[in-house]
């Protein structure tokens, strides 16, 4: 188990010593248990930092922000910054230092192993507390500590921890810089893609069936691709918010952008954007889980990228978020790629 | 922007579209398409009348692009862009919709041809309306030319090349020029003595002007394209001054390392300072680093003492060499398939089991038995000689699958050399076929078997070993008398299969030139491209490219030359422009691009990518790879190919 | 007549220049008939289409989409059809993941000397799209 002031020390003395110039993390929240990602840049407000079972943040998302607001800014970064990751945040930044979207001396990783208990899923626990709200939460061991009005109540953590982490199979932070907790890799509680297995045990009409009332509830609010580290993109290939341009655009690219979709949240646009999304996500989605947990219809969108994440390891043998130095999955290719497909 | 101007021809092709296609509706309907301004129909448009007719209809409309829906582009497509360029507006706003060969020829409804060929012509105006005016891109070029490997095939492509003004540098890997037609006897079907026809060729390549000669060197990185190559060439040192070496032999004499002879495979020896054959280009002993004791006195340092030419220098050390040339010629060969895998026929263990050009060296009077025809195990003279023709060659579940060429030929050559020298001795020749295709060939193999008596004996050879009294046991079937045979030679000749040379696979990277199923360097289209290779600039010649003999590989070796003579006549190249553009707004530098390219041709300068515009062929693979729209290829972007998609499912 | 006779797929292809526009031409100058339910887009190379272009045809009212490139080893472009096999194995899969007909994306390698393949290609293909009928579920519902 972490003990927290490990984790306030080690940011505050990168900060005291200035190796770094922020350290992301996670800080008490304002609603009820939850805690949320903070920023900060001086060593006294390193107390400030939590780590319970509410951190199921993707903070490789916080990178991302800081990197669009240097660069809106015109500034660059004088020194690295540093970041508290989990298993899950570590894969999504080395995916992000593969594509080039920071070197790895620009990031300094303070990896927390979750230990395999995960994070929390909030809808699992309403039915564990008895209805009654929980005000903090505490990692204990194998099990959850929550203190509600009631008083504390341990619940054991595989009930209510969130499907991605049931089935997460590398729960230590492999690429950092620094670890605190134990790596206990090796001791998957479910399946990895059980949900996936069952999904496609159904025919293709049961199939379409399901994905027509998903895709007729997305209401395309974006808040999947605003959550995801990997959608770092200015502009969308499938729905042009903005368009970044610089002093040589022509009038003629501006008037002449593709529209591959339509701005509506009709069923076709829909479920282009969501396919789009999942082969935009090929090989690069982490299975942070973030996507689903803050769609606002509970769309099972975790389902598509897992199947993309499937393939890629069990056809391409590749695994998303293993390699800074190695090439992307659509880029490349084994001669032993299946073919049988194709006539 | 202003309003595009597109002019649509609609041929006739005689009755060839017209017969199934309604053109004249064709015309009137492509005339309400919003980006065109003008639209006829004709019954040619390729002839002369009808070329004219869109040349005058552009410049009399101010059209500033133009679809022709006619045939196949790979008819017609240059003679259109041509007369576009003749009215003056760029060639590659001219595009080609072929309602032809992927329409009326097809389809026997003419209102579902008809319907269709409106679908290919909307399709095909919708694009040309967002082509760009391109101009060819213009590529210096050097005029300069390497050819890598020394043999028959290099060597006369130098000459060619070199005769017509260009510089050469030719690059060999060994410390002689000259390659395996060096180590041969007498050449079919003539029996030319094959050093007394090719030594004039090596002397004449040492002496021309215009060729620099790099022997003991390899290239070791090509880097550039078509026109303009920069190749590292990596010079071993031979710790011999060339010019100062008088070739008096006396360091030979006293050098303690004794190490078997390449040049007679094996069947005689050398000394570590050696001379690879007496009358090597260039004229110059050769120290082999790998053999010798240590390069310096304390170790040996007898060569060096005694001579008094003072040729030998210890110090020399590998130089890497760059060189920029226009053009490359790859003629690096072929050795022979390793007779160590063949399990059946001793595996290399059984002795007086020979290859083809071991037996050349027996016969060579410069050779390892001064031309008699011996047993290397006792150097007794064999009475019976067994030839097995096909020797790894045409056999698909263990070798090669292909056929080599040239064995039926030189094993016809070695029974008659065999007979010529050892008159009462008996030949022996195993077959499935005989091949004899080439200018007098035939009649070279029936004169062996009517003069010379050979043999031949239609079968394969099951095995073979070594008998207690010296003799090789041949267990093989005549199956013309369908009988099995058995025979008891002195000697026996593999007719091995010819394989691409050692480092083969290795300079095919370097170069970046493919290579075929069976390792041969790959030709560009086996019937109409034969020494180009898929690389623009990268040529190919001789068994490199395939097994085949002296009289085809001097003929590739022209024509390559050929080749590169016409690739760099004139000082600028022109590479299409239809080429990957970056758009360095929407780019974020993750090379997923870069790794896509099949040519090398993206680099990242500042985080962002960079196409080199003259390695870039065009393909699109970055385009469809990339997430971000950040890269396309110009005239066919995805946004003109969204507008043909819906032209296609348009009514 | 009835509605189910009636009714003609219509089909994408994308066809790569130096293979299978080839091999369609070929089909063409042996005058091999094949049904005119196809409609091709040449492009450069197998590899130049973009998983957007497939999922935009289907937007757009396909009933079928071909994507037909060179055999593996003779791509043009080299590597070109590599990453076609990647890719378009993904959208392949991710299709059928969704519930679309499995025969309404299909894939070939077709040479410049296989005219007589390509328009079997297309009979085979038309012949499997016409007991599925039209394309409704990615297809645009207002224009």
């Amino acid at each position: 188990m972490i003990n927290i002031q490990d984790i306030r020390d080690t940011a505050k003395d990168l900060l005291a010593k200035g190796e770094v110039r922020g350290v992301i993390g996670w800080k008490a929240g304002t609603r009820g248990m939850d805690a949320e990602p903070v920023v900060i840049t001086a060593p006294e407000q390193a107390d400030e930092l939590v780590w319970d079972p509410t951190c199921y943040h993707n903070l490789a998302l916080y990178l991302v922000e800081d990197r669009k607001f240097l660069a809106h800014a015109r500034k660059n970064a004088d020194k690295p910054i540093g970041i508290v990751a989990k298993g899950c945040d570590a894969r999504a930044i080395v995916v992000l230092m593969q594509e080039n979207y920071f070197k790895r001396e620009d990031v300094y990783i303070i990896g927390v192993s979750c230990e395999n208990t995960g994070v929390v899923a909030e809808h699992k626990l309403a039915r564990q507390l008895s209805g009654f709200a929980a005000s903090a939460a505490a990692f204990a061991g194998d099990e959850f500590s929550f203190t509600t009005a009631k008083g504390e109540k341990k619940v054991p953590a595989r009930e209510v921890m969130a499907d991605r982490c049931l089935e997460c199979r590398n729960p230590f932070p492999k690429e950092h810089n620094a670890t605190l907790g134990e790596d206990k890799t090796g001791r998957t509680l479910a399946a990895p893609f059980a949900a996936l297995a069952k999904f496609e045990a159904q025919g293709g009409g049961e199939r379409w069936d399901f994905w027509e009332r998903q895709f007729d509830r997305c209401i395309r609010c974006f808040a999947c691709r605003s959550v995801c580290p990997m959608c770092y993109c200015d502009e969308c290939v499938v729905d042009s918010i903005e368009m970044k341009v610089l002093p040589d655009t022509t009038a003629e690219e501006k008037a002449n952008r593709i529209r591959w979709i339509e701005r509506s949240a009709d069923r076709s646009e829909n479920i282009t954007y969501h396919m789009t999304r999942a082969m935009h996500l090929a090989g690069r989605c982490v299975d942070c889980g973030e996507c689903e947990r803050v769609c606002p219809v509970n769309i099972p969108l975790r389902l598509l990228n897992n199947k993309m994440e499937r393939e890629a390891r069990e056809r391409f043998g590749y695994e998303p978020g293993a390699s800074i130095g190695g090439p992307s999955l659509v880029a490349s290719f084994r001669d032993d790629d299946p073919g049988d497909f194709i006539r | 922007m202003t309003k595009k101007r597109t002019g649509v021809f609609v041929c006739h092709c005689g009755t060839n579209i017209a017969a199934t296609v309604d053109v004249s509706r064709l015309a009137k309907e492509m005339a309400n398409e919003e980006t065109v301004a003008f639209s006829k129909d004709y019954v040619y448009m390729c002839s002369d009348p009808g070329q004219n007719s869109v040349i005058d209809a552009i410049k009399e409309n101010n059209l500033d692009s133009v679809v022709v829906t006619c045939c196949s582009p790979n008819l017609h497509e240059k003679t259109f862009r041509d007369n576009a360029i003749r009215a003056g507006i760029s060639g590659f706003t001219c595009e080609i919709a072929n309602i032809r060969e992927q329409c009326a020829w097809v389809h026997k409804d003419r209102g579902e041809a008809t319907a269709k060929a409106i679908k290919i012509s909307r399709s095909a105006i919708r694009r040309v309306a967002r082509n760009k005016s391109l101009d060819p891109i213009a590529v210096p070029v050097t005029r300069r030319v390497m050819v890598i490997g020394g043999g028959i095939a290099g060597i006369q492509a130098s000459l060619d090349i070199a005769n017509a003004g260009l510089e050469v540098i030719l690059v060999e890997k060994l410390a002689t020029i000259g390659g395996h037609m060096l180590q041969l006897s007498e050449t079919f079907p003539t029996l030319d003595c094959s050093q007394c026809i090719l030594s004039p060729k090596m002397v004449e390549v040492s002496r021309h002007p215009k060729i620099k000669l790099m022997t003991y060197s390899e290239v070791q990185e090509v880097t550039g394209a078509v026109g303009n190559f920069r190749v590292k060439v990596l010079q071993k040192p031979t710790f011999v001054d060339a010019e100062a070496c008088k070739l008096c032999d006396e360091c030979t004499v006293v050098c303690p390392v004794v190490v078997p002879n390449e040049h007679d495979l094996g069947l005689t020896s050398r000394r570590a300072i050696h001379i690879p054959f007496a009358q090597a280009i260039p004229a110059s002993y050769t120290l082999d680093e790998s053999a010798c004791l240590g390069l310096n006195p304390i170790r040996c340092g007898k060569c060096k003492d005694v001579c008094e030419a003072g040729a030998i220098n210890y110090d020399m050390r590998p130089q890497t060499v760059v060189e920029d040339v226009g053009a490359i010629v790859v003629a690096t060969g072929f050795d022979l398939y390793p007779q160590e895998k063949i399990l059946e026929y001793g595996a290399g263990n059984v002795e007086d089991v020979l290859d083809g050009l071991q037996f050349e060296r027996l016969c060579s009077a410069s050779g390892a038995t001064k031309g008699h025809v011996l047993r290397p195990s006792d150097q007794k003279e064999p009475k019976e000689v067994v030839f097995i023709q096909c020797v790894g060659s045409r056999d698909p579940a263990q070798h090669c699958a292909y056929c080599s060429k040239i064995c039926c030929m030189y094993t016809a050559k070695h029974a008659r050399l065999y007979k010529h020298h050892v008159p009462d001795g008996k030949a022996y020749v195993f077959y499935i076929d005989i091949r004899s295709g080439g200018k007098g060939y035939e009649e070279f193999v029936q004169r062996a078997m009517e003069e010379d008596e050979t043999m031949y004996l239609r079968g394969r050879v099951s095995k073979l070993h070594r008998t207690k009294d010296g003799k090789v046991r041949v267990a093989g079937t005549d199956t013309l008398t369908g009988q099995n045979i058995e025979i008891d030679a002195d000697m026996v000749v593999l007719a091995l299969a010819m394989q691409p040379s050692k480092g083969t696979e290795e300079i095919a990277k370097v170069l970046k030139i493919g290579r075929d199923k069976d390792g041969f360097l790959a030709e560009a289209h086996p019937k109409l491209k034969p020494v180009e290779s898929v690389t623009g600039g990268i040529y190919l010649c001789g068994a490199a490219q395939g097994p085949k003999d002296i009289p085809e590989t001097v003929s590739q070796a022209s024509a390559a030359a050929a080749k590169v003579i016409g690739l760099l006549s004139s000082d600028t190249l022109h590479h299409a422009p239809t080429v990957a553009r970056v758009r360095s707004s929407h780019c974020t530098g993750c090379e997923m691009c870069v790794t896509a390219c099949p040519y090398k041709a993206i680099r990242l300068e500042n985080g962002k990518a960079v196409v080199n515009e003259v390695l870039c062929e065009g393909c699109g693979s970055c385009s469809a790879t990339c997430l971000r729209a950040a890269i396309e290829v110009r005239n066919v972007t995805p946004l003109q190919v969204h507008e043909m998609i819906e032209a296609c499912l348009s009514v | 007549m009835s509605e189910q006779q009636a009714y003609e797929p219509k089909i994408v292809a994308f066809l790569c220049k130096w293979c299978s526009s080839a091999g369609s031409d070929l089909a063409g100058v042996s005058r091999i008939q094949y049904p005119a339910n196809a409609t091709p887009i040449t492009v450069p190379c197998s590899g130049s289409v973009s998983p957007m272009y497939i999922l935009s045809a289907f937007k757009k009212g396909a009933d079928g989409v071909l994507v037909s490139g060179c055999h593996i080893g003779d791509c043009h472009y080299m590597e070109g059809n590599f990453l076609a096999r990647r890719k378009l194995h993904l959208v392949k899969e991710l299709l059928g993941f969704i519930g679309v007909e499995e025969n309404r994306f299909r894939m070939s390698w077709v040479s410049a000397a296989e005219g007589g393949k390509y328009a079997q290609v297309v009979k085979d293909f038309v012949e499997d799209l016409r007991p599925l009928g039209p394309q409704e579920k990615l297809k645009a519902q207002r224009t």
